[in-house]
């Protein structure tokens, strides 16, 4: 990530972001936001003082900057909070302010490393919440780092594993977490009398101690389930079709 | 009933359209922020308690010394100026002052930013470290500038108020007024870069400030103590009946005393203050490094100025260069 934003330069090779190559231009850069992981925000400013200058910073002249720097702290929700010092904010405050001074110049493309860390869960709903507006609403491409799978399912829309900095898996987040072929049974009641009745209709199941589990499942199993079940009086609690995380890709991978 | 007079509409977010100045921009902004940092503008009372403080210490020679003009003007008439220090000692009477400034505000620049972590969200924009280090240097700079040459213009203006002929001072003295300008510059540089330097190397302003004042002082305890003159008199009589005299001047270093003299941190300016003003020091005027020194080339204080701002100069540029991020 430090490559694509030009804060180191590569030993060998070269690292392309929009076009251009961040460590050698730096007006590219002014189209390009990035949110640290760590705490990078100066004490005794102001949210509104401190976007003010990082929107200056950026190119963009005092004036609009002013106009700026309050659009975007309304919506990442510090509006009513703007004057205080930042040193007095709470962890959750500060990974907003991260994030406005992220986009207050209205970047093409912006860096998001590790935007959850540290935070409650409620926290951690509200950021995942901005940064899919960011995405959606305000047009801004987002390229997340994070180690937390469950943030990629939510807010991507692709995905790149990196392993020691080599590629390990890439696509779209939707097509490598779509439905499978396997097919989930959770039974209420009378479950060897179901696994009995599925059998003699020529449906294998395994069981994982929880689950049935038909592997390969056919549109025709549907109906032979059903009437395994009405035939052993076995209560069906969840019949779904087995969608793997980007946690099994990644504990799947390769060694 | 009241009729509606107004309606807030949330419009949502709007992408930005207006000018983007990138560079130019980025580096103004970085001044314009470095300036407000060392003044305290935009904080609190306690922020511009230090800055008010130093500011008004270096003026205040130059006020009490124009408030002597004024009342000796009256009995000693256009001599009254000789009984105060002119626009040549100026710079020497507030060397102190300015260090003391230098010491303890140039680090407000540079430690906090590394301090807080400031610096990648800096050098991910429009900037390069060079362009950081250049608008913070220059915002010192600057400030540094308007305090040498503040206390200079209160001065100026009294002793041409005070002449009783300002138009034949001005003609007699117009000279000065290019070497303050010359001298200011050369001391706001000194004053700047070394202080910046050692910030550069602690993220902890107190530890700066602490390292600079005590260098200061060491030097100039060691350089003015070996460099101190020891003149012993002998008188005899002569066949003729008269008695003569001779004295024999030791210094703890001999021969080395002029270069040991260098050492000395305030004098660095001085000597070339001296040398500007095209002062030549009497005994017992200068400082005993001072007096030391004057005995070398020229060349040698300025070597030594360039040393004391060159260094420190690229000590910085190194350091931003190889900063981790």
């Amino acid at each position: 990530m430090k490559l694509f934003l030009g804060l180191i330069q590569p030993t060998s090779g070269s690292a392309m972001l929009l076009g251009e190559e961040p460590y050698r231009s730096t007006e590219g850069r002014a189209r390009i936001g990035y949110m640290p992981e760590n705490d990078c925000l100066p004490k005794s400013m102001t949210a509104s003082e401190f976007l003010m200058h990082m929107a200056q910073v950026s190119g963009i002249p005092p004036g609009q900057a002013r106009t700026r720097a309050a659009d975007v702290l309304r919506h990442v929700g510090l509006d009513e909070e703007r004057y205080r010092p930042i040193g007095e904010y709470s962890t959750g405050m500060k990974q907003r302010v991260k994030l406005a001074q992220a986009i207050v110049h209205d970047p093409v493309l912006v860096l998001l490393d590790e935007p959850t860390a540290g935070l409650d869960p409620d926290g951690r709903q509200e950021m995942l919440r901005l940064i899919h507006r960011t995405a959606n609403t305000f047009g801004i491409s987002v390229m997340l780092s994070t180690h937390l799978m469950g943030d990629v399912e939510r807010t991507a829309d692709s995905v790149i594993v990196l392993e020691s900095g080599v590629l390990a898996q890439e696509g779209a987040v939707a097509k490598l977490t779509e439905e499978t072929e396997t097919l989930l049974i959770e039974v209420a009641d009378r479950h060897e009398e179901f696994v009995t009745a599925l059998a003699a209709r020529g449906v294998q199941t395994s069981d994982d101690g929880q689950l049935l589990i038909i592997e390969q499942a056919r549109e025709a199993d549907y109906d032979l389930i059903r009437d395994a079940a009405v035939e052993s009086g076995a209560r069906i609690r969840r019949l779904s079709p087995e969608r793997r995380t980007l946690t099994d890709i990644f504990r799947s991978r390769p060694a | 009933m009241r009729e509606r007079e107004a309606e807030v509409f949330d419009l949502g977010y709007q992408r930005y359209t207006g000018p983007r100045e990138g560079r130019t921009r980025a580096r103004l902004a970085l001044f314009d922020n470095g300036v407000r940092t060392v003044l305290g503008i935009g904080r609190g009372g306690r922020a511009k308690i230090l800055p008010v403080g130093l500011f008004l210490a270096v003026i205040t020679p130059a006020v009490v010394f124009v408030t002597i003009l004024a009342f000796l003007d009256p009995i000693a008439g256009d001599d009254a100026s000789q009984f105060i220090p002119g626009p040549a000692d100026y710079y020497s009477v507030v060397s102190v002052i300015l260090i003391i400034f230098g010491a303890i505000m140039a680090p407000e620049l540079l430690c906090p930013d590394r301090r807080d972590n400031v610096l990648p969200l800096y050098l991910v924009r429009p900037l390069t470290s060079n362009d950081y280090l250049i608008a913070r240097f220059l915002a010192f700079f600057a400030i540094v500038l308007v305090l040498v040459y503040a206390g200079q213009i209160v001065l100026q203006a009294g002793l041409i108020l005070t002449a009783s002929d300002q138009v034949d001072y001005i003609r007699d003295n117009w000279q000065d007024v290019p070497r303050i300008l010359f001298m200011g510059v050369l001391i706001a540089t000194f004053i700047s870069v070394g202080p910046l330097a050692v910030a550069a190397f602690t993220t902890r302003r107190a530890y700066a400030a602490a390292f600079i004042i005590a260098a200061w002082l060491l030097l100039n305890s060691i350089s003015d103590g070996l460099t101190f003159q020891e003149c012993i008199s002998e008188e005899f009589m002569q066949d003729g009946g008269t008695v003569s005299s001779t004295t024999e001047c030791t210094r703890p270093v001999g021969d080395l005393a002029p270069y040991i003299g260098l050492l000395n941190l305030g004098g660095v300016t001085d000597n070339l203050n001296n040398m500007v003003f095209d002062v030549d020091l009497e005994p017992g005027e200068g400082s005993p490094s001072s007096m030391a020194v004057a005995e070398l080339h020229d060349a040698f204080p300025i070597g030594v100025y360039v040393l004391w701002t060159g260094i420190p100069a690229l000590l910085l540029w190194h350091r931003y260069r190889r900063i981790r991020l």
